[in-house]
């Protein structure tokens, strides 16, 4: 969500400081998902002050079959960072779907998006990392 | 139009199918699944997501966030502690619940702690007696002892006899009517601080049909009422007067109270 591990870290802390203190006073919420919910949210604004990402054209790929292969070849931190960089509700569809492994219904509560936003965040985003895949590692052939 | 949208929202949920198939899917998402299950499109989507979950697992977890994990006790659970328990509204409306029914329960056990055979139809009778005006009786003049001889020949009520203690007793009026349960009762009134009697069938054992007998006095209360009651040859008799059981006590035999 922040492509930075230090922040991440600071509100990873922050959330479970206060879930913990909430918890010792008796007051913990009773809706499920509600530390994840804190969390996307304090991340948001932890990087309100940040350089936003802009909806730019980013070029788009169809998925390949031999996707699997280029992301294998990718460093961890890399896809996090390229998450991260994804401007707010898709970067928090991506990091719940693909990070937490959420089921749709969960992110779509979580992030409060219709089905038709998130699959095209998904969908999306699917080709755009495909397109930066290819860009990446250009071994795909084309056809 | 139906069927674009009806592609149109399966595309959609395809799209957001589960990475693993251990996820849970609801009937909508397996049934875009099932339909979209063998396509190329779809299988290099689920490989992708695959791919992009098997790196995911690969990010490492700081050190500093990871103890987090470690600890047993994450959040310190509170202990459940008495003044905690009785405070929770679930024990509280249980508690006053068990509370309502074991008085009404206790109130019951007393109600009939001096309950004997006929003290059902005793407590009715007390109510007839608080209903009750002269001029509903036939006026007789004469000892109340007296009575068991009309009562036989006038009505054929054998041994409705009223007892010793009450036999002198100067009548005002009396009379035989039925009640509820068809059964026959003798009913005097005398001029003695406006006290009425009362006789009437004991309780029958219902498989022998024999009278159920009791020993000496018992009292009956109802609505400010209060009724001594005894047995003799199948016949109870009452003596009712409003007011309590001291009022009654003196003209009962000591012996039998």
């Amino acid at each position: 969500m922040l492509g930075d591990s230090r922040k991440a870290q600071e509100v990873f802390h922050a959330t479970l400081r206060e879930a913990a203190q909430r918890a010792a006073r008796g007051e913990l919420p009773s809706e499920p998902f509600w530390l994840f919910r804190d969390a996307r949210w304090r991340c948001l604004e932890a990087t309100k002050s940040d350089l936003q990402p802009e909806s730019l054209e980013i070029d788009e790929h169809d998925v390949a079959a031999e996707a699997p292969s280029q992301i294998g070849r990718l460093d961890p931190m890399q896809l996090a960072i390229w998450i991260s960089a994804a401007p707010d509700p898709q970067r928090s569809a991506l990091a719940l779907f693909y990070l937490d492994e959420f089921d749709y219904r969960e992110v779509l509560d979580l992030a409060e998006l219709k089905l038709s936003e998130l699959s095209r965040f998904l969908g999306n985003g699917r080709r755009q990392l495909q397109a930066w895949l290819d860009a990446k590692f250009p071994q795909r052939s084309e056809v | 139009m139906k069927l674009l949208s009806s592609m149109r929202s399966q595309r959609a949920l395809l799209n957001c199918a589960p990475i693993s198939a251990r996820q849970s899917a609801d009937r909508s998402m397996r049934s875009a699944i099932s339909r979209g299950d063998g396509s190329a499109e779809f299988t290099n989507q689920q490989n992708f997501d695959r791919a992009v979950a098997r790196l995911v697992r690969l990010i490492p977890i700081p050190a500093e966030s990871a103890e987090w994990f470690s600890e047993k006790d994450l959040v310190p659970t509170s202990r459940l502690t008495w003044k905690k328990m009785v405070r929770n509204p679930a024990v509280v409306a249980i508690s006053i619940a068990v509370a309502v029914i074991a008085g009404v329960f206790v109130f019951n056990f007393l109600g009939h702690l001096n309950d004997f055979p006929g003290s059902a139809t005793a407590r009715k009778l007390l109510g007839v007696a608080a209903s009750t005006r002269p001029v509903m009786l036939d006026p007789v003049n004469a000892e109340a002892g007296t009575l068991s001889d009309l009562f036989f020949m006038k009505h054929g009520l054998e041994h409705y006899d009223v007892p010793e203690e009450f036999a002198d007793f100067v009548t005002i009026g009396c009379r035989v009517f039925e009640d509820d349960e068809s059964r026959r009762i003798a009913q005097i009134w005398v001029s003695e601080k406006r006290m009425q009697f009362f006789l009437f069938p004991a309780e029958r054992d219902s498989k022998t049909g024999a009278a159920l007998r009791f020993p000496g006095w018992r009292y009956v209360h109802q609505e400010g009422w209060t009724g001594a009651v005894t047995e003799h040859n199948g016949v109870c008799f009452m003596a009712a007067m409003r007011g309590h059981d001291k009022d009654l006590e003196p003209y009962l035999k000591p012996a039998d109270k």
